[in-house]
């Protein structure tokens, strides 16, 4: 077979730093836009260093053109770097992929060859020989999905007929032990100094005496002596036994049309750990016979060394020995989402593996949260479950972002309050969604039926139809957030929540004092003896009215300290903290501040109250315990059992009539009996009056 | 290093340039076979780091590359045809290696040197942290489900601003307070921080795989 003898050549092999493309991807968003123009690039290699790994050439961030105009970053890098020999190249990016497709690759290697070609015949090559190694890359880049497909061409001068091979075999067993001693420091030292380390292609002198120089190729006439031997070196990023790597090819080209050489004796340059390594070097001896057959055909006789007569190209490297492009995707390091995810999770991650070894990082991301009211409360308490690692929120309100709102309720700007205001709880879904991008939250824009606010039988269905779904919300969520305006609509969550045994979390706030509390678990959640934790209605003697009724309009709550309702969601969220750590979660009992005498106290967030209630006006706050009521309007076993029972017609029944509730529970008897009902933590019977979201 | 410092185990940013100084120099003399770690400045020219870059550090793949002449004229994809001849060696199945960038870094807030690094495969697709730790050495993934102070975090590197791998530093001033204390002559002689990140880079180096050379060790 013919081509046992001829040299083949192992192709180039292309590597493209991470960094590379982030910076091209920033260029072309800041720079230069939908410009398709090519861009002149430059690549780095380097003699291949290790015995079975080739050397690749490699593009970096510092390949580009720098975005501002300063051109001392690249000018300062590219200055003899042993490890980085620059090679011109040139970069057609698409902005389609269909024209990325499209692009005439034959054309396109073509125009490259050609520049060689020139850079051949002008001697240019002589003088910067790594023009003799410059390539082509084509790419698409995608940035909306941070995917990059691309596509390198190593432009090679095809010799007509190919060159044969001779000889080939290690620079070890070719030169004599003396000849390699001084071949090896010679190279040693056209590579340590920094005028010729990026030089790739250079010339090997060796005199009779075995002294040996390395010199640049411009110095071949020089070199002309009988009696040394001259060899043609370059940096060979091939590590083959048995093949001179790709650069090679083009060199024989320039040795043939400049000197008119038939017999090319080369040197694959190789090192080890900074050092030549002869052992690994390859030297060998090509024949190249001047293409006849061409010069026949274009008839001037020079054939070669007609300027004219462009040779073919090949070049375009293959991916995994297919004839395909290639794509890499940088999501990982490039999208913002995938970025904010994971810096959000290694906070938590850190809080754990530093602080609190048995955090439970993954019932918080799953924990599904329900808040009622997106107001100063619910803003803050949505930002308080992100920051824990909660994903699922979904928000409920009704109400839309007035002017006075933005400067309290830390989910909103001015913008939502234009044109009539944005819904609460769409605004604050979008302002989750870019607080957090991977933050999973729903609005639902709706009203909370409440008692004491009859409703007029044409809209009964409407209401109906509110109780259902917020049935269903409750259902499906695993904490709820009681953060309304009102003490009356907290009723229909509470009673909800206690038919369903949820999580619920209550904050209040008053003008300079806040109530934060969980409730109990739900009547018949448990056949446990102890008594219940009692809810946000269990200590009242009245049921819940119309609480904004005949109020002025600053006792209608716009006006509490401006810090209460930060401390007051985050208590609120800590709490929630607290109840998923706990062993008995919901049925934990309530524990007070300093309490030690309880064993369940050693858990690692430290204790879990019951209620919280602090003043600003004496910067103070106590955890109190609440124990639930049997007459109580909201979470009894009479009032949820009835709601089992009747369901809506008891919900339209409480809402219309008030005192049905009180009837019910015999709070109304209560009331008759008890004339000194005092609550054993409710001494201020007025601070919580006037609740705000 | 002031005592001050030293008996914290941290290190000041000055003190840092200082050591890393000491440290190329160190590494470049006692170890010139290997690849040389190198001083990178900032952007602003005031600060910088140490850089170990394309490093194999674990080749334990032997397998060579597996190699054929392309097959000329057949075309997977509707691409066009692309010349190819006969002079023309293809690598098919090219070898798997990987390679490791290695930062040292500054930490201000703990007053501690960081190992940032990334891993990427030689035709420069970075690689996921669940291939990094098939490359580990084996005492490396015990370490590093065991102790606190060796877990590795993905972060932006301060100065690229790309998301790299790092060791987390909240442990390191304690362990190298340790080592200082273990040897009061040591922490005597006040060569110290000459010899911190020489003896900072034996601990941290090996949950990667990067071997202190022993020579250097013997200056310790």
């Amino acid at each position: 077979m013919a081509s046992e003898s001829i040299v083949v050549f192992a192709q180039f092999q292309s590597a493209v730093d991470e960094g590379f493309w982030h910076r091209f991807s920033s260029l072309k968003l800041n720079k230069l836009g939908i410009d398709d123009s090519p861009i002149p690039i430059t690549g780095f290699y380097a003699p291949c260093s290790h015995p079975q790994v080739s050397n690749h050439l490699t593009l970096l961030a510092e390949s580009l053109p720098s975005e501002s105009n300063e051109q001392s970053s690249t000018a300062a890098t590219s200055g003899g770097n042993r490890n980085r020999c620059p090679v011109p190249g040139i970069l057609y990016n698409t902005n389609t992929i269909e024209s990325f497709h499209a692009l005439d690759k034959k054309s396109l290697l073509k125009a490259e060859a050609k520049k060689i070609w020139d850079d051949i015949h002008t001697g240019k090559a002589v003088e910067d020989s790594a023009v003799l190694s410059r390539f082509l890359l084509i790419s698409f880049a995608d940035l909306k999905k941070w995917t990059f497909h691309y596509w390198f061409a190593f432009p090679a001068l095809v010799l007509d007929p190919p060159a044969t091979l001779v000889d080939l075999r290690r620079a070890s067993q070719y030169f004599s032990l003396e000849e390699a001693k001084s071949v090896s420091a010679a190279c040693n030292e056209w590579r340590n100094s920094s005028l010729t380390a990026d030089v790739p292609f250079f010339l090997v002198c060796v005199d009779p005496n075995s002294l040996a120089t390395v010199k640049h190729i411009k110095d071949w006439e020089t070199c002309q002596s009988d009696g040394n031997k001259l060899l043609f070196g370059f940096y060979d990023p091939c590590h083959l036994p048995n093949n001179p790597g790709w650069p090679l090819r083009n060199f024989l080209a320039l040795i043939s049309v400049r000197w008119n050489l038939k017999s090319v004796r080369f040197l694959c340059y190789r090192e080890n750990r900074g050092f030549a390594d002869l052992g690994l070097s390859l030297v060998g001896e090509a024949l190249i016979t001047v293409p006849q057959g061409r010069a026949a055909k274009t008839g001037n006789g020079l054939g070669w060394r007609d300027h004219q007569c462009l040779p073919n190209a090949v070049g375009w490297e293959q991916n995994k020995g297919r004839q395909v492009s290639r794509c890499i995707s940088l999501a990982k390091s490039m999208d913002p989402t995938r970025l904010a995810i994971s810096a959000a999770d290694l906070n938590l991650k850190l809080m754990r593996w530093r602080a609190l070894p048995s955090l439970n990082l993954n019932a918080l991301s799953s924990m599904k949260c329900l808040l009622l009211g997106a107001g100063t409360l619910g803003c803050q308490v949505a930002r308080m479950l992100m920051a824990w690692g909660v994903r699922k929120i979904t928000l409920v309100d009704n109400g839309r972002v007035a002017m006075s709102n933005p400067l309290r309720q830390s989910l909103y700007t001015l913008d939502d309050c234009l044109n009539g205001g944005e819904y609460k709880a769409t605004a604050a879904v979008k302002s989750l969604g870019r607080i957090f991008p991977a933050v999973d939250a729903e609005g639902v824009v709706m009203a909370i039926p409440m008692p004491g606010h009859p409703v007029p039988s044409q809209e009964e269905d409407n209401v109906l139809e509110d109780c259902r779904r917020l049935h269903d919300l409750v259902d499906s969520h695993d904490a709820v957030f009681l953060l309304t305006d009102t003490r009356e609509s907290r009723w229909l969550p509470t009673l909800l929540c206690a038919n369903t045994n949820k999580i619920t979390i209550t904050a209040a706030l008053g003008f300079d004092s806040f109530l934060v509390m969980r409730h109990g678990a739900g009547p018949f959640s448990s056949n446990d003896e102890r008594q219940r934790l009692g809810c946000y209605f269990c200590s009242d003697v009245v049921a819940p009215i119309d609480s904004t009724a005949n109020r002025t309009l600053d006792q209608q709550c716009t006006v509490t300290r401006p810090g209460l309702a930060p401390i007051a969601s985050a208590l609120a969220v800590e709490l929630l903290v607290g109840i998923l750590h706990h062993p008995q979660g919901i049925f934990a009992d309530g524990e007070l501040a300093n309490s030690s005498n309880s064993g369940s106290c050693e858990q690692p967030l430290g204790v879990l109250p019951h209620q919280i209630r602090g003043s600003l006006s004496q910067f103070s706050q106590m955890t109190l315990v609440g124990q639930s009521s049997n007459s109580c309007t909201a979470c009894s076993s009479t009032v949820v059992s009835e709601y089992q029972e009747r369901g809506m017609e008891f919900i339209i029944q409480a809402i219309n009539h008030p005192t049905y509730l009180e009837d019910l529970t015999g709070l109304t008897e209560l009331m008759k009996s008890a004339s000194s009902f005092q609550l054993d933590w409710d001494n201020d019977d007025d601070d919580d009056d006037c609740i705000e979201i | 290093m002031g005592t001050k410092e030293e008996a914290q185990g941290t290190l000041s940013s000055t003190d840092f340039g200082v050591a890393a100084s000491a440290f190329i120099l160190n590494w470049n003399t006692v170890c010139s076979s290997f690849p040389p770690w190198t001083w990178v400045l900032s952007h602003h020219q005031v600060e910088g780091y140490l850089s170990l870059e394309n490093v194999l550090l674990s080749s334990t793949q032997e397998e060579h590359s597996e190699l054929s002449f392309p097959e000329a004229g057949k075309h997977s994809h509707q691409e066009d045809p692309i010349d190819v001849d006969d002079a023309t060696l293809v690598h098919t199945n090219p070898c798997k290696v990987h390679y490791y960038d290695l930062h040292i870094i500054y930490c201000n807030s703990y007053r501690v040197p960081v190992l940032y690094f990334r891993a990427y495969d030689s035709d420069g697709e970075p690689l996921e942290f669940d291939e990094i730790e098939k490359d580990l050495p084996a005492y490396s993934k015990k370490a590093l489900s065991d102790s606190k102070w060796t877990f590795i975090t993905q972060e932006e590197h301060p100065y690229l601003n790309r998301p790299w791998y790092k060791l987390h530093p909240c442990g390191t001033s304690e362990w190298m307070k340790l080592l200082f204390h273990a040897d009061d002559a040591l922490a005597k002689t006040g060569v110290a921080i000459e010899l911190y990140l020489v003896a900072w880079l034996s601990v941290v180096g090996h949950v990667v795989g990067l071997r202190i050379p022993f020579e250097m060790m013997k200056q310790l």
